[in-house]
């Protein structure tokens, strides 16, 4: 027995079930620094012709229209959404937060770097520049012993004030790396991105330089998580799954009515 | 036995299948650009000889076009999704056969490889032909569907024009949606450039499917269904029935 109806309208409840988990992730993370949601992409499964438009009806006619069937639908992607989330003052000298495109890079253990837009950065024993994973920042930055007053400018020049000297010294430079297809970098969690073939390499260069957005001293970029959309996402998903369950349903009574009546 | 089983047999196969047509529309409520399939019913007739005797006529189904209202527009702020204006404006993209074909699906992303590429993954089609976009900084579509970017390493900042999207007008024109869900011209052919149409960049025109309607199409299709089941039935109580008369007693 072929029941298509049934089998198309459990595609539509995958999806839409595979929706929600990307739609809890991004409510999840609504007060996760740095953090951009994403959206589920839809695509649609192949169709199935039963008559060819244009094939022969007769020896004289040809069939006007086709008919072709769909066979549903799959979550094919999400789409990370880069919008910039809004800048939250903290007041932290070496919280930084990006106004613009681009990432921090950060070296993660085994070699491999991240790109993050996370920018709570802190001060390692060792007085290097690291994440609160303690992951160091790309290129790295030293911040000498007892320095007081740093100050990190827009263009990422950092500058601290050494014990013993007046005069504040440059200690180093935040470099934004920024991709070609920065919707192609993949997600490895912990808030950090890693290259693929796809984002193509790291651009590496000065903030506020070709496109690349500035730095903001003590400053932290929330997640640009909407909370309304995301609810309005979410109930639109839940409507979408009660009709494709009303679907199995219904097409279910009708094979029932039939194995009853006939 | 009465051919009546025949007829209502083709109808009960007709409205599984136009529930399958229905349950796939339902499916792609969230896909974004996707056209709702319009189901007909289409009767096949049965010309009996030269008397000309029409009684007979069963059911099948067909898609014959695709609901060509407008989808709601989300808007998402991604600088590379777009959504058509014009309920008759659509995007030009490459099929995979190579020959040109239409959406209204507008996530837009940059391959690897350089070119425009929709959601689905269809080339997209400039002025000339397929787009290819060089490294950038920085890349933005406007409202005429021009395209431009910042080059990659340009200090100046100043954005270049590397070309405007193809779109088109289905306005007058008998298209149809193909297997791959892309719009084309019946018979083939390719649209011309429509350059009064308008883009809104940073939004997306979700699928056209009316969750109301597709329910009331739903349960509209599943009682005509009993219906033809119903005359299944008769026609078999019918057959019953002479049968009995021709029994032989006793």
């Amino acid at each position: 027995m072929t029941t298509a109806a049934m089998h198309i309208a459990r595609t539509g409840l995958d999806a839409q079930d595979m929706r929600m988990r990307v739609i809890s992730n991004n409510l999840a993370n609504v007060a996760t620094t740095g953090f951009k949601r994403d959206r589920a992409a839809f695509e649609t499964l192949n169709y199935q012709t039963v008559t060819a438009a244009g094939a022969q009806s007769t020896q004289e006619t040809k069939y006007a229209t086709g008919l072709s069937l769909g066979t549903g639908v799959r979550v094919q992607g999400t789409a990370r959404i880069d919008t910039q989330g809004s800048l939250n003052t903290t007041g932290n000298s070496l919280d930084l937060a990006l106004d613009g495109d681009g990432y921090f890079q950060v070296q993660l253990p085994g070699g491999q770097l991240g790109y993050t837009r996370a920018g709570n950065f802190s001060r390692s024993a060792e007085g290097l520049m690291v994440t609160s994973e303690g992951y160091q920042v790309m290129p790295g930055i030293t911040v000498p012993e007892g320095a007081t007053a740093i100050t990190i400018g827009t263009d990422g020049t950092v500058s601290a004030t050494v014990p013993g000297q007046t005069e504040a010294q440059n200690i180093g430079q935040i470099q934004v790396a920024s991709f070609a297809n920065g919707a192609g970098l993949q997600n490895t969690g912990d808030n950090y991105l890693v290259e693929t073939a796809a984002s193509g390499a790291a651009n590496l260069g000065v903030p506020g330089e070709n496109g690349r957005g500035r730095v903001r001293q003590g400053m932290l970029e929330a997640s640009n998580v909407n909370v309304v959309q995301e609810l309005v996402d979410m109930i639109e998903t839940q409507r979408a799954y009660e009709v494709n369950s009303k679907m199995i349903s219904a097409t279910d009574d009708m094979l029932k009515y039939v194995n009853q009546n006939i | 036995m009465d051919k009546l089983v025949y007829t209502a047999a083709t109808g009960l196969k007709a409205h599984m299948a136009a529930q399958a047509a229905i349950a796939n529309n339902m499916a792609n409520v969230s896909t974004t650009g996707f056209r709702a399939d319009r189901v007909v019913f289409d009767r096949v007739e049965m010309k009996g000889g030269g008397a000309r005797f029409e009684a007979r006529a069963p059911a099948s189904e067909e898609i014959t076009d695709i609901d060509r209202s407008s989808g709601a527009i989300i808007q998402t702020g991604r600088n590379l999704d777009l959504a058509l204006n014009g309920r008759d404006d659509w995007l030009a993209v490459q099929a995979v056969d190579g020959t040109e074909a239409y959406t209204k699906r507008g996530d837009l992303s940059v391959s690897p490889a350089g070119t425009l590429q929709t959601g689905d993954g269809f080339i997209v089609m400039g002025d000339g032909g397929p787009v290819t976009v060089p490294p950038y900084d920085r890349i933005s579509i406007v409202g005429d569907g021009s395209i431009s970017i910042v080059p990659q390493g340009d200090a100046s900042g100043a954005e270049q024009v590397i070309g405007k999207l193809k779109l088109v007008s289905t306005n007058g024109t008998n298209t149809s949606k193909g297997l791959d869900n892309l719009l084309r011209v019946k018979g083939g052919g390719v649209l011309p450039d429509n350059l009064d149409a308008k883009v809104t960049t940073g939004a997306l025109e979700g699928s056209n499917v009316n969750m109301t309607q597709v329910l009331v199409d739903m349960i509209e299709n599943q009682r005509s269904y009993e219906v033809q089941a119903n005359l299944l039935k008769e026609a078999k109580t019918m057959d019953e029935g002479a049968a009995s008369v021709m029994r032989m007693p006793g």
